[in-house]
C-alpha cells in the first residue's frame, strides 16, 4: 500500500507563563492508504495535540511547532500557506471530535452545518448540498434524514449527534479521517454503534483512519496498527494483535494490566500504574516513564531511549525491553 | 416564569417538533407585561415617526401669533407654544427626529463596535490591545461630557466647511445638526458594544464547534461571522435595546443644551428647552409646555429599558426568576 501520511520528528510546544510545555516531542509515524492507526495513551500524553498539529489547528501563539514534517500527498502540511491547508481540512483530512454535545454549532441547523463543507470544497449549490447531506445522514443511520436536516443540534441525542459529526467529516470523502476520542463521551452501547458505523464506512469508502483513544478495548477491534504514546513520545508501535500478544514497553504493559478482563476471577485486583506522568515543562533527562517504571535500571535515569526495532514491524523505546519480555508474565499474573 | 416545554411525543418516540428559537423568544417576551408595553410604545413611536406628515395636523414650523401659548384643546391637542406653533405636530415630528437619530447612532455603533470587538476578541494580540485601549480612552471620559465636547467643537467647523464648498443650503438646513449629533453619539457609543462583543467572542471562540468549523476548512472571516458572532449575539441585542433609550435621552440632552438639533427642527429636547423659560415665568400655569414633551421622552426611554429587560430575560430564561 502506498503511504498516505508521513509524520517526521514532529514537535509541538506551548509557550505559557509557567514555561514551555513540551506536548509532543519528536513523534514520527506513517499511515498507508486505507490503514487504521490507533493512538493510545492517557490524558495529556500528546495524542490530540499531535493530530491537531497535523491539521495545523494548534492556536499559535501560544502553540509552536519548532520542527517536524507532515508529508501528505507530497506536500509538507506544516509549510503550505493558509489557503492550501484550508483546502485540505475537511476535504482530504477530516476530523471528528470527542464531545458531540459541544462540537455542533447550536444556532445552525444540522443541514446547514453538513452542507458547509460540501459548498466550500466541492462547490455544490445549496440544493445539491442539501440532497447530499440527506444521503450522508442516511449513511450514518439517522432515520427520516430528509426532515431532520432542518433540526437544530439540541434536538438530537448524544449518539445521534456523533453520527452527524461523522456525516459531516465524511461529506467530502476524505482520504484520512481523524477521530479524536469519538466514543469517550458516549454510553457504552452507543460507543459500540459508533464503532460499527465507522468500521462499515471504512469498508465502504476505504479511507485511512487515525483513531485516538485511551481505551484499548475500543481500539482492539478496529486498528491495524497501534501507537502507544507517553509524555509526548511514541513509546511503542506495533500491529494490533502484536501489541496485545507481545507488549514490550513497561507502559503498554501497565495499560494492559489496568484493564478488567471477563475471563478472570471477580476477586482479581487491577494493577494500576503508580505515580503521575512527568511535568511537561521540566522534562526528565532520561526516560519519561522512569519514575513509574517497575523495570527501571540506572541507565534509564540518564538516557532517553529511542524507538528500536524489537520484532517484525514492532518498535519500542525502552532500554530493557528484553527484560520486560521475560518478566511480563509475572507482572500480569500478579493481579490474579 | 414557567418554562415552556414545547415538545410533543409522537407515536414512534421521536420528539417532534420544537419551535424555532425566534418563536420561543417572542412567546417568552409576550408573557412579560412591562416588556410587552415597552415594545408597544416603541412600535407606536416608530409608526408615528414614519407617518409624521400624515399624523401631524399642522406644519411643525407654522407659527400662529393669534394663538400663542394656548392650553390643550380640540384644535391643538397638546396646546401651542410661545410662537403659536402646534405642539402636537411638533411632538410628532420630534418622534421622527428621535427615531432617525436612534437608528443611525445604533447602526454606526454596530458598524464600528461589532467588527472591532470581534477582531479584538478573536485575534487577540496587538489588535486587541489597540482596539481596547482606544475604547478605554473613550470610557475614561464621563460619557455625555465627551459627547458634548465633540458636538460643540466640530459643528462650527463642519458648517464652515459646507459653506466653503458651496453647500450653503445644506449649511443652513438642519441636516448637518443630525450629522453632528449622530457622529458624536456613535463615536462614543461603539466602545461599550465593542467591549461586550469582545468578551462574548473570547468565550465563544473556545467552544468546540469553532475548532470543528476550522477543521472543516471554513475561512477565518466565515468562522467569525457564521459560527462565533451568532452565538455571541444575545447580550448584544439586550445592550442595543437598552442603549436605544440612552441614545434618545442623550439626543434630548444635546438638543436641550442647544448643541444638538436646532429649532425649528423639532426635537423633544429642544421643544423642552424652548418652552422651559416660558413655563418658569408663569409657573405653574403652562405646565403642558414642558410636561408633554418630558413625559413623551421619558416614556420612550423607559420603554426601551423595559424592552431590553424583557429581552434579557427571554434570551436567558435560566437566570430569570
Amino acid at each position: 500500500m502506498a503511504t498516505l501520511l508521513e509524520v517526521k520528528d514532529l514537535r509541538t510546544e506551548f509557550h505559557t507563563q509557567d514555561g514551555v510545555v513540551h506536548a509532543v516531542n519528536g513523534v514520527s509515524f506513517t499511515i498507508d492508504e486505507g490503514e487504521t492507526l490507533g493512538l493510545v495513551g492517557e490524558s495529556g500524553c500528546g495524542k490530540s495535540v499531535s493530530v491537531l498539529s497535523v491539521m495545523r489547528l494548534i492556536p499559535q501563539p501560544p502553540g509552536k511547532i519548532p520542527s517536524g514534517q507532515v508529508l501528505f500527498q507530497g506536500r509538507d502540511l506544516l509549510r503550505v500557506d493558509d489557503e492550501e491547508i484550508r483546502s485540505v481540512r475537511g476535504h482530504k483530512i477530516a476530523m471528528v471530535f470527542q464531545d458531540p454535545m459541544t462540537s455542533l454549532n447550536p444556532v445552525l441547523t444540522i443541514g446547514t452545518q453538513i452542507s458547509e463543507a460540501l459548498e466550500l470544497h466541492l462547490g455544490m449549490s445549496k440544493e445539491q448540498a442539501r440532497k447530499r447531506s440527506a444521503e450522508l445522514l442516511k449513511m450514518v443511520g439517522i432515520p427520516e434524514a430528509e426532515r431532520r436536516l432542518d433540526d437544530y443540534p439540541h434536538q438530537f441525542s448524544g449518539g445521534m449527534r456523533q453520527r452527524v459529526m461523522i456525516a459531516m467529516a465524511l461529506s467530502c470523502s476524505p482520504q484520512l479521517l481523524i477521530a479524536d476520542e469519538p466514543t469517550t463521551a458516549l454510553d457504552v452501547t452507543i460507543q459500540a454503534q459508533i464503532v460499527d458505523i465507522v468500521k462499515r464506512l471504512k469498508h465502504d469508502l476505504g479511507m485511512a483512519i487515525i483513531w485516538i483513544t485511551h481505551d484499548l478495548g475500543v481500539i482492539a477491534g478496529l486498528a491495524d496498527r497501534i501507537n502507544v504514546m507517553y509524555a509526548g513520545f511514541v513509546v511503542e508501535t506495533a500491529p494490533n494483535k502484536e501489541i496485545f500478544a507481545n507488549p514490550l514497553h513497561p507502559y503498554t504493559l501497565g495499560l494492559l494490566g489496568s484493564i478488567p478482563r471477563l475471563d478472570e476471577s471477580r476477586k482479581a485486583k487491577l494493577t494500576p500504574i503508580e505515580g503521575l506522568p512527568p511535568d511537561l515543562i521540566e522534562m526528565p533527562k532520561g526516560c519519561p516513564f522512569y519514575d513509574r517504571c517497575v523495570f527501571r535500571a540506572d541507565q534509564c535515569a540518564n538516557e532517553n531511549p529511542a524507538l528500536e526495532l524489537a520484532a517484525v514491524r514492532h518498535s519500542v523505546a525502552c532500554w530493557n525491553w528484553q527484560d520486560v519480555q521475560k518478566k511480563r508474565g509475572a507482572y500480569l499474573s500478579a493481579r490474579a | 416564569m414557567t418554562a415552556s416545554i414545547s415538545v410533543s411525543m409522537r407515536s414512534d418516540g421521536f420528539t417532534r417538533h420544537a419551535r424555532s428559537p425566534e418563536a420561543r423568544l417572542l412567546s417568552r417576551l409576550a408573557r412579560n407585561l412591562p416588556a410587552l408595553l415597552g415594545a408597544m410604545v416603541v412600535l407606536a413611536v416608530v409608526i408615528v415617526a414614519i407617518f409624521a406628515p400624515v399624523i401631524a395636523r399642522y406644519p411643525y414650523d407654522q407659527t400662529n401669533l393669534d394663538a400663542i401659548e394656548q392650553a390643550p384643546s380640540a384644535a391643538h391637542w397638546f396646546g401651542t407654544d410661545a410662537l403659536g406653533r402646534d405642539m402636537f405636530s411638533r411632538i410628532v415630528w420630534g418622534a421622527r427626529s428621535a427615531v432617525f437619530v436612534i437608528v443611525m447612532v445604533t447602526l454606526l455603533g454596530l458598524a464600528l463596535g461589532v467588527p472591532l470587538g470581534a477582531a479584538a476578541g478573536y485575534f487577540g494580540g496587538w489588535v486587541d490591545t489597540l482596539v481596547m485601549r482606544v475604547a478605554d480612552i473613550l470610557f475614561a471620559f464621563p460619557g455625555l461630557l465627551f459627547v458634548f465636547f465633540i458636538a460643540a467643537t466640530i459643528k462650527p467647523g463642519i458648517v464652515a466647511w459646507a459653506r466653503s464648498i458651496g453647500l450653503t443650503d445644506l449649511a443652513r438646513s438642519g441636516y448637518l445638526d443630525y450629522a453632528v449629533v449622530i457622529f458624536a453619539l456613535g463615536v462614543v457609543g461603539w466602545a461599550g458594544l465593542a467591549r461586550l462583543v469582545r468578551g462574548q467572542v473570547l468565550a465563544v471562540r473556545e467552544r468546540e464547534f469553532v475548532l470543528s468549523a476550522q477543521a472543516i476548512g471554513v475561512p477565518t472571516w466565515k468562522v467569525i461571522a457564521r459560527h462565533i458572532l451568532p452565538n455571541a449575539l444575545a447580550p448584544v441585542i439586550v445592550s442595543i435595546s437598552m442603549g436605544m433609550g440612552d441614545i434618545a435621552l442623550s439626543e434630548g440632552y444635546l438638543s436641550f443644551l442647544g448643541i444638538g438639533l436646532q429649532p425649528p427642527t423639532p426635537s423633544w429636547g429642544n421643544i423642552l428647552a424652548d418652552n422651559a423659560g416660558r413655563y418658569w415665568r408663569t409657573f405653574p400655569q403652562m405646565i403642558w409646555l414642558v410636561l408633554i414633551p418630558g413625559v413623551v421622552l421619558a416614556a420612550v426611554v423607559f420603554a426601551f429599558n423595559f424592552l431590553g429587560d424583557g429581552l434579557n430575560e427571554a434570551l436567558n430564561p435560566e437566570i430569570s426568576p
